[in-house]
């Protein structure tokens, strides 16, 4: 969808991106979540639209608090294996300003 | 799980695809599958970041990169991250992660009751159609016993032994609140499963979905009631609570044991759950502790919409529509028992009561009604939906006739015309089964969408007058014709039973589709006029079909009697009676719709209803789109809008129209002073009497108020020449719900106070 008149460059550029277009990418935002889905659409702000998206979120204090009481109980030594919370969302934006971090699968 | 939420944000939207509509989204579909999706976390990715962002950087303000098969309107559904309206994981600063609350902590009696009575209170919440993410999960009892970390034995503590807990805090909420938790979250799959075994609309009526939990699938019902008897036994046994503490939480165990059973059908007197009202008796008793429930458990669940807030109704609201749902779905039961199955006239009329209650009964009743009728092959004991549609033919058209004596159907004899003429019969009904089932099914679904699928079925029907036509020349080929000479003896005439039959439900239909159009408002106050003659005209093609088949059953019951078949004789007298009555409902349609035409019609003439001034809008075209679903009828197409005008043209003054409107009234109210005298069997409407008598005060209050509204209309015209009023009249029609009866809506009008200048 490049406009005819853009430069060299932003044509380019749009090249790349749409390289990423329908590929799973991992998103790291501010607030420590990550989004995992498909690239669907992005802009020049850096706002990313994926589809299919999990979201992953680091365990909380309570979350691993509980993990080793239950790791204890259950008799096992060694280090307690304590998985990042995932929830499906769907379809989602998240706004360039927010994004720290972007990897792209495969 | 993930296809279906993605499918459900795929919409085919012609604008963006330029029509190319359902290919369009399957290339889309089977392009999505083909890309591998893999959620594994850090397996190979590579970090992007740097080049990304300088690359989204060139790119022009404005320009989308975005992949051909997405579509900017679905783009308009995504959850905007970081915004607290879109986020449901968004967490304020300052705000906590988790909700601070330790489930595992003991707690008092009065804590512990008011738990219960939340929890009462949110579950019924559900059953209206609100969400579980807004109603049962934001406990945080629930939500550790649905953790996705959790199995069975659903503990508190995660499958640890409840053992550990010793002091009576600790036990009442590791061993009664669990309990409670256990079976309330049992009933609600077994409301769910109800639900979704029969026809309902997603969103419109009720939110099945578990937001990626499920509903404690380790522990089965049985289980729940074993946990309950045990929370009793404790409580009664062992508690060594007060006698108050101990009967309030007795009564809400057995309370949520009783419905379960219910839901089991272990046991069937759902009268019982006016239990309820002990417990708002001792509601009293409960102590707050809101900190027990949060809708921060939303920021775990797998949702694709906004974070939505928890339900307020007040506990006494929430009181009422227990025993409300206790209440209907005794209804349900009386309603369909064997006795009214007996006549599926009656039957259909049962469920039209049934979802006229009010307050509308919720989603789950009905599906419980239909659970009773639908689940099996019968609808009540030795009646299967074959035998109601053969009864349905008997009792309208064929009483007393071979054809539709269930006699006939089991002659084996293959030369036998009776067995020729049931095969051709069978093979008629097979064609008309979903739709003439749709007459009960399709009632027991929110308004808007009765309407809507009787719109459709108009069509429907139309077409299936075509196959009985052609049935009816089959068994004309076996038996030759049921035939009777025209009035004048030159030519003779057939009943056609099959045409009759599917004709009379094709305008039987249509009048509902008019009618349930009132009742949903979709009409302009300018249009209304006009749907009540079209709504006459197909009332008075009725009759006039009633009147067709009347001479045959009459013949028919004349030939009977000298026969001396006693049994097909006393069939066609009730179906002459009913037939009586029929015809009497019909002509009060048309005398009503009659005055109700000609009195939006004076109104109109009067220029006190107008239609809206609109430039670019053709009349034709907007007649085309309102009676789209009668246009395409073939056999007895309706009369034109030309044809409309015209006889909307003969009315000649407001003064004759006022006339024509008291003499209609005159008529209808002496269709209704003959209908009160009917018994219930010869309108078939025993196990509804009591709707039937208030439907038929409604109806005289509704003529009532068109005499009078009629009479104010007429004297202002007369003192104020009979040309325009407007300005001096001004009409308000009341809207559904606050008319004597939603399906005949009266205006109503006001004269506008001279203000006089001193």
């Amino acid at each position: 969808m490049a406009d005819t008149m853009a430069s060299a460059e932003s044509t380019e550029a749009a090249e790349y991106l749409e390289g990423f277009l329908n590929k799973t990418l991992h998103l790291h935002i501010t607030d420590g979540r990550m989004f995992v889905g498909q690239l669907k659409c992005t802009d020049n702000e850096r706002n990313i639209i994926l589809a299919m998206t999990h979201e992953y979120r680091q365990p909380s204090q309570v979350d691993i608090k509980l993990a080793a009481e239950r790791h204890e109980k259950a008799g096992k030594s060694g280090n307690v294996k304590v998985d990042m919370k995932k929830r499906f969302l769907g379809l989602v934006v998240v706004p360039g300003q927010y994004i720290t971090k972007m990897e792209v699968e495969g | 799980m993930a296809v279906a939420e993605a499918s459900q944000s795929l919409t085919i939207d012609d604008r963006e695809t330029e029509g190319k509509g359902i290919n369009f989204a399957a290339e889309r579909l089977a392009q999505e599958a083909r890309q591998p999706l893999s959620f594994s976390g850090s397996r190979g990715t590579q970090d992007v970041t740097a080049e990304f962002a300088a690359a989204a950087k060139q790119l022009p303000p404005g320009q989308l990169v975005k992949d051909e098969y997405f579509t900017l309107f679905e783009a308009v559904g995504a959850l905007e991250i970081m915004d607290p309206k879109m986020d449901s994981g968004y967490i304020p600063p300052g705000d906590s992660v988790e909700p601070g609350f330790d489930v595992c902590l003991g707690l008092p009696a009065e804590e512990v009751i008011w738990i219960m009575d939340e929890l009462l209170r949110l579950t019924i919440v559900w059953h209206d159609g609100y969400p579980l993410s807004q109603t049962v999960y934001p406990s945080l009892h629930v939500d550790r016993l649905l953790s996705p970390d959790n199995k069975a034995p659903y503990t508190f503590s995660f499958g640890d032994s409840t053992d550990q807990y010793v002091e009576t805090e600790e036990r009442l909420v590791h061993v009664v609140l669990r309990a409670f938790c256990v079976a309330l979250v049992k009933s609600c799959a077994l409301v769910l499963h109800t639900i979704q075994s029969q026809g309902f609309y997603e969103e419109e009526d009720f939110v099945t979905h578990l937001f990626g939990r499920e509903l404690l699938p380790g522990t089965g019902a049985d289980e729940a009631l074993r946990l309950v008897d045990e929370a009793v036994r404790f409580v009664e046994e062992e508690s060594e609570l007060d006698k108050d503490m101990r009967s309030a939480l007795s009564e809400r165990l057995q309370f949520v044991r009783l419905y379960v059973s219910l839901l089991m059908n272990d046991i069937d007197d759902w009268t019982d759950m006016t239990a309820m009202d002990e417990i708002a008796d001792t509601h009293a008793l409960a102590r707050a502790r809101p900190e027990a429930f949060s809708d921060k458990v939303q920021r775990q669940l797998a949702t694709s919409t906004p974070p939505r807030p928890m339900v307020p109704i007040t506990w006494e609201e929430a009181h009422q529509r227990w025993l409300q749902l206790s209440a209907d779905i005794t209804e349900a039961g009386d309603l369909t028992d064997y006795d009214v199955c007996q006549s599926p006239h009656g039957l259909q009329r049962a469920i039209w009561v049934f979802v006229y209650r009010n307050p509308t009964p919720n989603t789950f009743a009905r599906a419980y009604l239909q659970n009773i009728l639908f689940a099996g092959e019968q609808v009540t004991e030795g009646i299967t939906f074959f035998d109601l549609m053969l009864t349905d033919m008997r009792d309208l058209v064929l009483a007393g006739h071979e054809l539709a004596d269930p006699q006939s159907f089991v002659v084996e004899m293959p030369a036998d015309p009776r067995h020729k003429c049931s095969r051709i019969m069978e093979a008629f009904m097979d064609k008309a089964f979903d739709e003439y089932m749709n007459l009960y099914r399709m009632v027991c679904q929110n308004r808007c969408r009765i309407r809507r699928t009787f719109t459709q079925s108009v069509g429907i029907l139309d077409n299936l007058e075509r196959d009985a036509q052609r049935s009816d020349s089959e068994l004309d080929g076996v038996i030759g014709g049921i035939l009777l000479p025209t009035e004048d003896d030159s030519a003779l005439i057939a009943l056609n039973p099959l045409t009759s039959w599917t004709k009379y439900h094709k305008l039987l239909v249509m009048s509902w589709t008019i009618q349930l159009g009132f009742e949903t408002d979709i009409y302009l106050p300018h249009e209304t006029g006009m749907m009540y003659w079209y709504l006459m005209v197909f009332a008075q093609r009725r009759r006039k079909l009633l009147e067709h088949i009347d001479r045959f059953t009459s013949a028919r019951v004349k030939n009977l009697a000298s026969s001396g078949d006693v049994r097909p004789h006393a069939d066609a007298v009730v179906s002459l009676d009913w037939l009586a009555v029929l015809r009497k409902e019909v002509d009060l349609i048309i005398s009503l719709s009659s005055a109700l035409w000609q009195l939006n019609t004076a109104l109109a003439m009067t220029k006190v209803i107008e239609a809206p001034k609109r430039d670019y809008a053709q009349e034709q075209l907007l007649y085309d789109v309102r009676m789209k679903s009668y246009l395409g009828i073939a056999h007895d197409p309706v009369p034109s809008l030309d044809e409309y005008r015209d006889a909307e043209q003969s009315i000649r003054s407001t003064d004759e129209a006022c006339v024509n409107v008291d003499s209609a009234v005159k008529d209808a109210k002496a269709c209704l002073a003959e209908l009160k005298k009917t018994t219930s069997k010869q309108g078939k409407y025993f196990g509804t009497e009591n709707e039937w008598k208030r439907e038929m005060k409604q109806l005289e209050t509704t003529c009532v108020a068109v005499a009078v509204q009629t009479f104010q209309l007429r004297s202002t015209a007369y003192k104020h020449g009979q040309h325009s009023l407007k300005g001096i009249v001004e009409v308000r029609v009341p809207p559904p719900g606050s008319r004597y009866h939603d399906w005949w809506p009266v205006p109503q009008i006001k004269i506008k106070e001279k203000i006089a200048v001193v």
